[in-house]
């Protein structure tokens, strides 16, 4: 008989922005997971480049970059401190911001993960209109559509 | 404040361009464009070697408001060689742009639209000219002046009905703009954007015919596909185009249009919800496959295009059965 189930295993991958979904996908893994043994979690937040045609100058772009990336810091530690507080062991929660030339953060994230090869991808749903979905694209839904070798929540 | 060059021989160079009695006696002379503000007409402008006589601010119309006047954006005269420019001094600008109900973060960039002057340099279906920082550093775009009205103007001037149009001036009107997206393909795959895509911002030459792209300094904070709004452009222009002007609920309902009930939800544009898609329904004529194309950009799209190469797919298509 032909062994139908692939092989996997319980790293975790969430990703994050500064938005409510991020919150609730970070909550939802604490929820359901915390206190189950096995799991690793790793909270990842790309960074995308930002364009140079944003800012007057190259100072400008370097202090936005500098702010975003200490917010950024904060806030990936408080989603750690949330999910050890649910009850998840400080050893098996690890954070990681990453700056990249992002065209598609929903590629962006894929490619994290392939690096990684974690089995699971969590991120919240954006709650995007159509027509938002039409003009500027859905990062879950793309994630959906083009991850291979994983399995994805998009958490409501 | 640039001493190189004297009243006397800038009115020398002057009235070798302009009649008599348009000759100023004194110029204010600008090397500095920071305010641009206070470049006036008949100032000077000296960018590196090149001197410039300003005329007038440009102007864009807006629908349904009064011309709005751009006083980045002049008008002036190359002294070298009497030829007329557009010169687009730098304002950064940062905004709330709304479609719809959407609303989105834009701004204005200078280095953008002088990458895409490099670019474009030559190709047919584009402005052209090139950027030139003055001496402090700001990025001008000079731009040669073309002469021609815009697609919008060009449609809402043909008088005829739509049946007529269809058939006699649409399949030359839809191979032009064809090139244009071919145009816009170019862009992307140069991971560029023009980033305002409107029907206002196609002039058409009147020396060649050509339809030619402007204004490529608009850009915006893109989510997941970068290019998206950009075909949502195209789709407007190509619906505008196909309908001979907006096909307007309002408008259908006014003139009491027998094929008004056939209308559907799913038949109106994705984001403005008044402007008919499914012109078929209002006009039968209408080829299959040109209004399959028509079909992505309403509200029952099932599908969304996500690169221009797929539209020109369709669209060859279209031309074909047309």
């Amino acid at each position: 008989m032909a062994d139908t189930e692939k092989s996997f295993n319980k790293n975790i991958l969430i990703a994050v922005d500064e938005s409510d979904n991020a919150r609730r996908a970070v909550s939802y893994v604490g929820r359901m997971l915390a206190g189950v043994p096995g799991f690793k979690v790793a909270i990842l937040h790309v960074v995308p480049e930002p364009e140079d045609d944003y800012f007057p100058s190259a100072k400008e772009k370097e202090e936005w970059l500098s702010k975003h990336v200490q917010k950024i810091e904060a806030l990936l530690e408080e989603y750690r401190q949330l999910l050890i507080e649910k009850g998840f062991d400080p050893k098996d929660v690890s954070v990681r911001s990453t700056l990249r030339y992002c065209p598609s953060m929903a590629e962006c994230i894929l490619a994290e993960r392939d690096a990684t090869h974690y089995s699971t991808i969590v991120v919240g749903r954006q709650g995007l209109s159509r027509s938002e979905e039409f003009l500027f694209g859905s990062i879950s839904s793309k994630i959906v559509n083009h991850a291979r070798d994983c399995t994805v929540w998009v958490v409501e | 404040m640039d001493n190189r060059f004297s009243q006397e021989s800038l009115r020398q160079m002057v009235s070798q361009w302009l009649p008599p009695h348009q000759v100023p006696q004194r110029f204010r002379i600008h090397s500095d464009t920071t305010d641009f503000f206070t470049v006036e007409y008949d100032d000077i402008v000296i960018l590196k070697d090149r001197i410039y006589l300003i005329r007038h601010n440009a102007k864009e119309a807006r629908f349904g408001l009064n011309d709005e006047v751009k006083f980045w954006v002049k008008r002036a005269v190359d002294l070298t060689d009497g030829r007329l420019k557009i010169m687009k001094l730098v304002f950064y600008e940062k905004f709330m742009s709304r479609i719809g109900n959407i609303e989105f973060e834009c701004f204005r960039s200078p280095k953008k639209e002088a990458r895409i002057l490099d670019l474009v340099s030559g190709h047919k279906n584009f402005m052209h000219g090139y950027s030139v920082p003055d001496e402090k550093g700001n990025l001008i775009r000079v731009l040669d002046f073309i002469r021609g009205k815009t697609l919008a103007t060009h449609i809402s001037m043909i008088d005829m009905d739509h049946e007529t149009y269809y058939h006699e001036r649409f399949p030359e009107i839809l191979d032009r703009f064809v090139e244009c997206v071919e145009a816009i393909r170019f862009l992307h795959d140069h991971h560029e954007r023009h980033g305002d895509i409107r029907r206002d911002h196609i002039l058409i030459d009147q020396d060649t015919g050509d339809y030619r792209w402007i204004d490529f300094d608009f850009n915006y904070r893109h989510r997941e596909n970068i290019y998206g709004y950009d075909l949502f452009g195209l789709g407007n222009i190509l619906v505008f185009l196909a309908g001979k002007g907006d096909v307007l609920l309002q408008d259908l309902r006014k003139a009491r249009n027998p094929r008004l009930d056939s209308l559907s939800e799913a038949d109106f544009n994705i984001v403005f919800h008044n402007r008919v898609v499914n012109l078929k329904k209002i006009y039968p004529y209408l080829s299959e496959s040109l209004n399959r194309v028509l079909l992505h950009f309403s509200s029952g799209a099932n599908r969304f295009y996500d690169h221009t190469s797929q539209l020109l797919q369709d669209l060859s298509r279209a031309r074909i059965t047309h």
